[in-house]
């Protein structure tokens, strides 16, 4: 006879959040590492809520840019910290969707109830970054160290070349395509025809609203500062449309139309950036045993891919998995767009969040790609990215999920109640999005 | 009719074909087969070929590896004298491959090649040299490459014909995104290392310039191989891919490969990086 489950689920709560300030590549963390950064993160959390000690269900976090002696960088970094050592952990990697889909991993896992409390997150540095021998030295190497007798590793030794000195350095490209994540955006604002105003406009924005968020203590309990740092190392709270306006392009330069047509620039694409954040979720139980608050809940997830490298050059663009993503998201829990407080729509690059909307908007395309009778429509401008994204911030790839998902669950809580929609996009032409409430 | 037991080995080959290469007459085509019977896959040759294409490390064959193991008794029928080119100056202009099935590391494989279609072109004669491999007397895989001879036609001044070669797609752009590759400057001596085929255009820009070529230029078969290899997953178990080549890749360079999705397979363009100047056209179709 089959056995039945009734599985009951809860959804689980988030507590809060606490991150480092983020650096600029080669900036103030030149020298510190993911370890370094995440535990830093861990450690601020644990002094915010009281946990020293403490066993926490579990703690799943990752880095994009990861050296192989971190293969348990996040069981490390607990280790490293105050919580109770006992505290079980493990790494994720999904790009820049890793901080997000860590909070859906030990979301779902509360919700089930198999856990009742955890800490999702994630860092990246590019400035401490893994560098690998080259691979025809690997190889050789990897044969000597096969080679059984002396004579056979001498033998293998004859393949060293001295090009093979060279080492290989990680590179912000895609695999398939060669191409840099800049030169993918580059194609799909093109063919959406983002314009260089919208861009430059939606940039100088990030920054004053981080700039204010900043000014108006919003990051006071969000953020711990490290080496030195207390605000984020990009933050130009003095910026404007008319000086971001003078900058080069640096991004599709070569597509056709040239520099002339190029609109992406170093001021509207995301730099490289070093940092950490994690969030604290719990089941409302355990947030009341420990009278902690619960400043929202979250609801549900979902992820996306694109063929980015065989598909259509509009409709399948690298970053736009979220915007297949979200109508699925929608659908299933019987929202529409308009029926948030808050979008906090990751600024990869201010034409990212631009062919996003536009997209939502397109009723042929939501019709064709999306299999929607009707476009998503627009969404009120003034509830995006309310205290600055990516773009002011910087985005240390792993760690932009829990800034986001810490900073929403409080925007949401300040609001006295409501809902906002998350959508990070990520290398591989993939998409993660999440739903909070309260 | 050449019924070998082992590959003929291409240095000796390329050794006759420079010292007798003049010597050729005829004006048809020697109707000789040759074949090479119960070939077993060597797997670190195979391994070698994989690494140096950009193939994935598998037990299936890629589709061109077959093409390179029939190589040599191509090479063998062009270099008799009977045939009426010198090897040296005959040009690679077009490749078919048909995969029926995939075949395995594990299969033996027999081999077979002839040449056929001797024809008038507007640039000179070109002809076909074909190949298949069977595993149990069933044709798993074949291959037709096209070779042009330049100049020497005798009857070029007629109005321009259809050169005959087999029918590609037309050389349209490809609208479709394009993966980067960087092409090393050592790609002809690796490649010539694992194919056989060290023609000295393919290794060193010095000797690359004695027959021409302002620097080394990749192998055509290494382009073709390295394009069907961007589209790993996503070719049907039997397909024929049937490219033209177009200008060589000059060493090193990098090269944009499109891939646009067609009713039946794949366009194929692939161009300088740099400059836009077109490689390799084609199509993958069932």
């Amino acid at each position: 006879m089959e056995k039945k489950v009734t599985v009951k689920t809860r959804r689980a709560a988030i507590v809060g959040g606490n991150r480092i300030p983020f650096a600029r590549s080669n900036g103030k963390y030149s020298h510190a590492s993911n370890q370094d950064m995440l535990t830093a993160a861990i450690d601020g959390l644990v002094a915010r809520f009281g946990l020293q000690g403490e066993q926490v269900g579990e703690v799943a976090a990752g880095a994009v840019l990861k050296h192989s002696r971190d293969f348990n960088l996040t069981r490390e970094s607990v280790l490293g910290s105050t919580l109770a050592p006992t505290t079980p952990a493990y790494d994720v990697q999904q790009a820049c969707g890793t901080g997000l889909e860590t909070a859906i991993l030990v979301a779902n896992k509360i919700a089930l109830g198999q856990i009742d409390s955890a800490i999702a997150g994630g860092v990246d540095t590019t400035s401490d970054a893994p560098i690998a021998v080259n691979e025809g030295l690997r190889e050789v190497l990897l044969d000597v160290n096969r080679a059984k007798s002396v004579p056979d590793r001498l033998k293998a030794l004859t393949g060293l070349r001295p090009n093979q000195l060279v080492p290989t350095i990680p590179q912000n490209s895609e695999p398939r395509t060669g191409l840099s994540m800049g030169e993918h955006q580059a194609i799909t604002t093109q063919e959406w025809g983002i314009s260089r105003e919208a861009q430059d406009e939606l940039a100088a924005a990030s920054h004053r609203h981080l700039a204010a968020a900043y000014d108006r203590g919003f990051f006071d309990d969000l953020v711990t500062p490290f080496l030195g740092l207390t605000r984020d190392q990009n933050l130009r709270p003095d910026t404007t449309v008319e000086k971001l306006s003078k900058l080069a392009p640096v991004f599709g330069t070569r597509l056709p139309g040239g520099v002339e047509g190029a609109t992406m620039t170093a001021a509207n694409s995301t730099p490289l950036t070093d940092g950490a954040s994690v969030v604290l979720l719990a089941s409302d139980e355990w947030a009341a045993e420990h009278k902690l608050p619960v400043l929202a809940h979250f609801v549900d997830g979902e992820t996306a891919a694109v063929d980015y490298v065989h598909g259509d050059r509009k409709a399948d663009g690298l970053l736009m998995a979220p915007v297949y993503a979200v109508p699925r998201l929608l659908a299933r829990n019987g929202l529409t767009l308009q029926d948030f407080d808050f979008y906090e729509i990751h600024e990869a690059f201010a034409s990212t969040v631009l062919t996003t909307l536009k997209a939502w908007e397109d009723a042929e395309f939501c019709k064709q790609y999306l299999g929607l009778d009707a476009p998503l429509g627009s969404i009120d401008r003034a509830k995006l990215n309310v205290n600055g994204s990516s773009l002011a911030a910087g985005h240390p790839f792993a760690a932009t999920g829990g800034r986001i998902v810490a900073s929403l669950a409080k925007m949401i809580h300040e609001n006295g109640g409501g809902r906002g929609l998350i959508s990070i996009c990520a290398a591989g032409g993939q998409g993660v999005v999440a739903i909070l409430e309260a | 009719m050449p019924a070998l037991t082992q590959p003929p080995a291409l240095g000796s080959l390329y050794a006759k074909a420079g010292l007798f290469g003049q010597l050729h007459r005829g004006s048809t085509l020697p109707d000789s087969v040759y074949t090479l019977a119960d070939q077993s896959i060597d797997p670190s040759h195979l391994l070698a070929y994989q690494k140096v294409c950009g193939f994935r490390v598998t037990d299936v064959l890629p589709p061109t590896y077959l093409h390179m193991l029939a190589f040599p008794l191509s090479v063998a029928l062009m270099t008799e004298r009977a045939f009426p080119f010198p090897l040296i100056g005959l040009v690679h202009v077009a490749n078919t491959i048909t995969v029926a099935r995939p075949v395995l590391m594990s299969e033996t494989v027999s081999l077979r090649v002839n040449a056929e279609n001797l024809r008038e072109h507007p640039a000179g004669r070109q002809l076909d040299l074909v190949a298949s491999a069977t595993v149990d007397g069933e044709v798993v895989w074949s291959s037709r490459s096209a070779y042009l001879r330049r100049g020497g036609s005798p009857k070029s001044s007629g109005a321009p014909k259809s050169s005959g070669a087999p029918k590609r797609a037309s050389a349209a752009p490809v609208v479709g995104p394009a993966s980067l590759v960087k092409v090393p400057d050592d790609i002809g001596r690796r490649y010539g290392a694992v194919s056989g085929d060290r023609n000295p255009i393919h290794l060193y820009g010095v000797t690359a310039k004695l027959f021409g070529f302002p620097s080394a230029i990749a192998h055509g078969m290494w382009l073709k191989a390295r394009t069907l290899a961007a589209l790993e997953g996503r070719l049907a178990e039997s397909f024929t891919v049937d490219v033209a080549f177009k200008t060589p890749v000059l060493l090193p360079s990098t090269i944009a490969i499109a891939a646009a999705a067609t009713d039946d397979g794949w366009a194929l363009d692939v161009r300088s990086a740099k400059n836009g100047k077109p490689h390799l056209t084609g199509t993958v179709s069932r």
